[in-house]
């Protein structure tokens, strides 16, 4: 109901026609120049070794080619990867969502006692860490190394999204929660039922926030697991896009095997399309004004 | 890993991780080895019977260089037969291996064999008794004494010997050209800045490509010319009889730009660069950038890579441009060839004192090292497997019959464990051209001038060398660019000095003294 | 606290306050008859407070090494003090001013050039009325996002470089001369703040668009009804209902006020730039993994963290003292 209102809400003066079509066109501006560099990649990954071994900024494939992705096919490697890192995302994810949820609803009742303590102290690890190498010993010592738990528990709530979600819950009145409480619902059965319902942008935003950062995870993946059967596609994307650039932390050797623009850029295609996909799957979930719209309808 | 093993699962969803995991895995050999079977046993393992001892259970920790090879894959199984061991290779991606290594040697989860830089922090963890010493056991072991010493002399630390270098030609480098472009220019390989000028004169004005634009180079620079241990200036400087990055001369040390050869080349460049000769955003030019311009027929030069390049060169473009022919030299000046010599390894492999625990493990590793260059291991590192990767010509020579699945399967193996061409392996059969370039990277190295300072030890160096090499790099590159003048590049020159220059010097001139001279 | 928020009228009703009034209890029995009233809430936050205890809080003791000589093989109870010698040493360093100012100019361009932009496009989109043009939009601008900085770079080379590059040549036919974008010290902040903007500022939206998305729309009705038009109704509607959430992520980006992204800037400097480009980052991965100078570059990250800190603690400060909720 409230989606409908929103289209309403303004006349059609002549000034809010262009007031609109200025704004489409400035959109559709930005929207071109964001994603050329993109689309850039996506050619390159289907032209043929040949012509993109010359350069040049290339839009359309000349000579269109499968055999990028016929070579990252031709082995189980980059499947397996992609299938450990969509693991580690869906899952670790829900972790996420759970334990930053759990956390952040107490957070935002100012009435709680030693609230103020807490998110003070959460705060501060966002600016103070102890390094990789303490991390490391707690993460071993609780034998999480050499296991995918290692990629999901040691950042199971981001000190960043939890403040923010925080901020997002404290904006739902009380009194809906209130009348929940009156019908017997405990503060848990409020955070289920009546406060992350309503907050589902808000959810779906930190769902994203979390699973992103989970895809893009390699450096974590390097520190905590030997075995490279579970290492997630990122590994492997660094890799072969790190090689092929002047690297970072050179030694000196050029026996590296850089692979053909074509692969690299293969590769690029494949280990982002996946995550690429979530966002516009939860564009439904930011439709206009549902929250307060239900609160007083 | 050894000290580590794979925590046991305990809960249902752990099992669930590893079931997925396991699953996809099985699928993947199930899959390798189905083209295979027919083949396998016929790799010439006839060195050792695995007979009444037990397999060794040996760790390995290796750098990831291209594929991650698939685990108990046929290469592994031979290397296990062979040596009688049974491998754990771990393997450590580049994108974040020195952090790696920081991490194992932090928490002290080291394996038997470590593969390691020669950086600072590992040089520390060796002076600090970290890793067993090899100096007095090499001599035990026939095919690792049978290496060149200059190997062993340039990863040695405070002139002793913490391990095994994955060996490398010490005189690799080598001018890669077009000689299509020179023959038809009726020109021949520069020998004085006079000549590179005039060559590179000629490449860039007379469109030596054919393409009416003037739009090829002679050769490019591209960022980060003069760094690392293919640097661009220095190999030039060293051809016309300039020193290789420090120059020693009864105990005085000299760093190269103080010496005029290097100023001759700077000066080259600079000159180059203002009248156009040279790619005037090299600065920000990525090296990747300049293969590109390469493979599309615009560089007559290529001054940063080694001699074996030049195969891969040809075949590349064999079918986009038939008419390019391309040619190796080493680099030579006035008096014939000279050239800088590179430190002749990519890395090595130490032997971490908590995981070999005593001298008799140490020989077994050793052992192990040692075996890896016999023939027949060799010739798996270098050549692959016979029918699958190779095939006999002759009845002496190899020949590759699926290159590209070597690359794959087997060439994490041989840049990570211990082989070097000419030793131990059959020859190969090949283009000429390739052949040449083999053989150029081995024998050059009777032209190899050292860098005298490469293992001395310099406290200063140690805590601010990238930065001190840094003013040096930004300095020539603004020299070349015009922006500064031979004031400016000395005003430059007495900042590195004043910074910690003179203390590297006066370092290294006693470290030289310390170590014997 | 938000402004709609405050028009409902509804302060906190828990019933806590009223009882507190009324009867005068011990501080101590008043302590533990919340804690048993808010017995769940305390449950919720179980979980989070161990994890940020045990991953966060436990490996604090690293923090330690910048006051040490530390090696990797000595450990951090193993290795020997060395009191502030490191914070000497980088505050006597004679680039530290460089490094200071550069770090400092490339921040506030950050904050001044950067933050505001994707509020402004969160609010372009939202005056969108056609659903699927806006989801279109949403979806190509959050791209970039996820191209790697390694690539961003090669990309701008290629459209920026004065051989051939697109812009270039553009320039070279309208005025007869090029510009080397990449290599002028004078261009380098403008660039780099535009890589980030073109990279981030898509994936910036998001969290607005999520913010926008619980303004209550009866309130435009109203505002329609009154004759304010839509620039009104964005600026007294809008922009109030995302304010808070403004001004925590403005706190939030203080804390890492001078965090310069180190692989973007390591990829972009060249010697010509270097003088303004060398940032703390950038100076401190030198230092650190290339030479192990681990105890120094802790000790300069310790110093970034505790501007990051006094800027917070300030920001938040004054976030409350204008009427906001600040973080805490």
């Amino acid at each position: 109901m409230s989606r409908e209102q929103s289209y309403v809400r303004v006349d059609n003066t002549l000034g809010n026609k262009l007031f609109d079509g200025a704004n489409i066109i400035v959109l559709t501006i930005i929207a071109l120049v964001t994603v050329l560099p993109f689309i850039y990649i996506l050619a390159v990954s289907f032209t043929s070794p040949e012509e993109a071994a010359k350069g040049g900024f290339i839009l359309f494939p000349k000579s269109f080619s499968l055999s990028a992705y016929q070579y990252i096919f031709s082995t189980d490697t980059l499947m397996r990867s992609l299938l450990v890192s969509i693991y580690v995302t869906t899952l670790g994810t829900a972790i996420n969502l759970l334990l930053t949820c759990l956390m952040a609803y107490p957070l935002a009742k100012q009435t709680l006692r030693g609230r103020q303590p807490i998110l003070m102290a959460v705060l501060f690890t966002m600016l103070f860490s102890g390094g990789l190498i303490p991390t490391y010993f707690v993460v071993s010592g609780m034998g999480l190394t050499n296991t995918l738990w290692s990629l999901m528990i040691p950042n199971a709530i981001s000190a960043f999204n939890l403040i923010v979600l925080k901020n997002f819950f404290q904006q739902i009145p009380d009194g809906l929660e209130d009348s929940a409480r009156i019908d017997g619902c405990t503060d848990v059965g409020v955070l289920f039922r009546i406060v992350i319902p309503l907050s589902m942008p808000a959810i779906a935003t930190f769902g994203m926030f979390y699973a992103v950062s989970h895809w893009n995870q390699f450096f974590s993946a390097i520190i905590y697991i030997n075995d490279s059967d579970k290492w997630p596609v990122q590994v492997l994307l660094r890799e072969i896009v790190i090689l092929a650039q002047s690297r970072i932390g050179d030694t000196g050797f050029d026996e590296t095997a850089i692979q053909p623009q074509t692969i690299r850029m293969a590769v690029i295609v494949f280990a982002t399309i996946p995550i690429l996909l979530v966002y516009p799957f939860l564009q439904k979930h930011f439709a206009k004004g549902v929250m307060l719209g239900s609160v007083k309808g | 890993m050894k000290s580590k093993p794979i925590q046991p699962f305990a809960s249902n969803s752990k099992r669930w991780v590893n079931l997925i995991c396991s699953g996809v895995l099985t699928l993947g050999l199930a899959a390798g080895c189905a083209g295979t079977g027919e083949k396998a046993g016929s790799s010439g393992n006839t060195g050792e019977k695995a007979g009444t001892d037990k397999p060794y259970k040996l760790s390995i920790a290796l750098r990831q260089v291209g594929d991650i090879p698939a685990k108990g894959n046929e290469v592994e199984q031979a290397i296990e037969k062979y040596t009688n061991t049974e491998l754990a290779i771990q393997w450590i991606p580049q994108a974040a291996f020195d952090d790696k290594i920081n991490v194992m040697i932090a928490s002290n989860e080291l394996p038997q064999i470590l593969k390691v830089n020669y950086v600072p922090n590992v040089m520390n963890a060796a002076r600090n008794g970290l890793f067993w010493e090899l100096g007095p056991y090499l001599k035990d072991y026939p095919n690792l004494t049978a290496q060149d010493q200059r190997y062993y002399d340039n990863i040695k630390i405070d002139g002793k010997l913490f391990g095994i270098p994955n060996y490398r030609d010490i005189g690799r480098a080598a001018v890669v050209y077009r000689k299509d472009w020179f023959d038809q220019a009726g020109l021949s390989l520069p020998v004085t800045m006079d000549d590179w000028y005039n060559v590179m004169k000629a490449f860039s004005e007379n469109d030596p490509d054919g393409n009416g634009k003037q739009d090829s180079y002679g050769t490019m620079l591209f960022k980060n010319y003069n760094a690392g241990t293919q640097p661009v200036i220095t190999r030039l400087a060293v051809s016309i009889g300039g020193v290789n990055r420090w120059g020693e001369e009864d105990g005085k040390f000299t760093p190269e730009f103080k010496t005029q050869p290097y100023m001759d080349v700077l000066q080259l460049f600079r000159k180059l660069y203002a009248d156009k000769l040279i790619n005037q955003d090299f600065a920000v030019y990525d090296v990747t950038e300049l293969d590109k311009a390469m493979y599309d027929g615009r560089v007559g030069m290529r001054l940063n890579v080694s001699a074996q390049n030049v195969q891969g060169y040809s075949t590349a473009m064999k079918d986009t441009i038939p008419s390019a022919e391309w040619d190796i030299a080493p680099f030579a000046g006035p008096d014939g060839p000279r050239i800088a010599g590179e430190p002749g390894n990519f890395g090595f492999l130490a032997i971490p004192k908590s995981a070999v625990k005593d001298e008799a493990e140490l020989k077994r590793v050793l052992t192990f090292l040692d075996k890896l260059m016999d023939e027949p291991m060799s010739t798996l590192q270098m050549r692959g497997i016979e029918g699958k990767h190779y095939e006999l010509v002759d009845g002496t020579k190899t020949k590759y019959t699926d290159f590209a699945l070597f690359q794959r399967e087997v060439k994490p193996y041989r840049d990570g464990l211990l082989n070097i061409e000419g030793y131990n392996v059959p020859e190969l059969e090949d283009t000429p051209i390739a052949l040449k370039g083999t053989k150029m990277a081995r024998e050059n190295i009777q032209y190899a001038v050292p860098n005298p300072a490469l293992t001395l030890n310099s406290p200063t160096y140690n805590e601010r060398g990238v930065e001190l090499d840094l003013i040096i790099r930004d300095a020539e590159t603004k020299y070349i660019m015009g922006q500064i003048d031979d004031a400016g590049f000395q005003a430059e020159v007495d900042k590195w000095a004043k910074a910690g220059g003179d203390a590297v010097v006066k370092e290294y001139e006693s470290s030289f003294v310390e170590l014997g001279g | 606290m938000n402004a709609q928020i405050r028009t409902t009228g509804s302060s906190s009703s828990s019933p806590s306050k009223s009882t507190l009034g009324k009867e005068r209890v011990s501080r101590r029995s008043e302590w533990l008859r919340e804690l048993i009233k808010d017995k769940w809430m305390y449950a919720m936050l179980l979980p989070g407070v161990l994890f940020f205890i045990i991953f966060k809080y436990v490996p604090m003791y690293g923090v330690i090494i910048a006051f040490q000589d530390y090696q990797p093989f000595q450990g951090v109870l193993g290795s020997s003090w060395a009191g502030l010698k490191h914070f000497e040493r980088f505050f006597s360093e004679p680039q530290f001013w460089q490094l200071f100012r550069n770090t400092l100019l490339l921040a506030i361009y950050n904050i001044v050039f950067f933050f505001p932009l994707p509020i402004v496009l969160a609010l372009m989109l939202n005056e969108v009325r056609i659903e699927r043009f806006k989801r279109f939009v949403q979806t190509m601008i959050y791209i970039p996002h996820f191209v790697s900085w390694v690539v961003v770079v090669g990309v701008f080379y290629i459209i920026l470089t004065t051989e051939g590059g697109i812009i270039n040549e553009m320039l070279f036919a309208l005025t007869g001369h090029k510009i080397a974008f990449l290599l002028e010290p004078s261009w380098f902040r403008t660039i780099i703040i535009s890589q980030s903007i073109w990279k981030e500022v898509g994936w910036g939206t998001i969290i607005f668009l999520a913010a926008l998305s619980g303004v209550d729309v009866q309130l435009y009705e109203a505002a329609r009804i009154d004759g304010a038009n839509r620039l009104r109704q964005l600026w007294h509607i809008t922009l109030p209902a995302i304010r808070s959430t403004i001004v925590i992520l403005l706190i939030l980006r203080l804390g890492t006020f001078l965090d310069s992204g180190f692989e973007h800037i390591f990829l972009m400097l060249t010697p010509t730039n270097r003088d303004v480009g060398e940032v703390f980052d950038t100076y401190v991965y030198v230092k650190g993994l290339t030479q192990a100078q681990y105890s120094y570059s802790a000790a300069v990250g310790l110093f970034k963290s505790f501007i990051g800190l006094i800027l917070v603690l300030g920001a938040n400060w004054m976030a409350k003292k204008f009427g906001q909720e600040g973080v805490y």
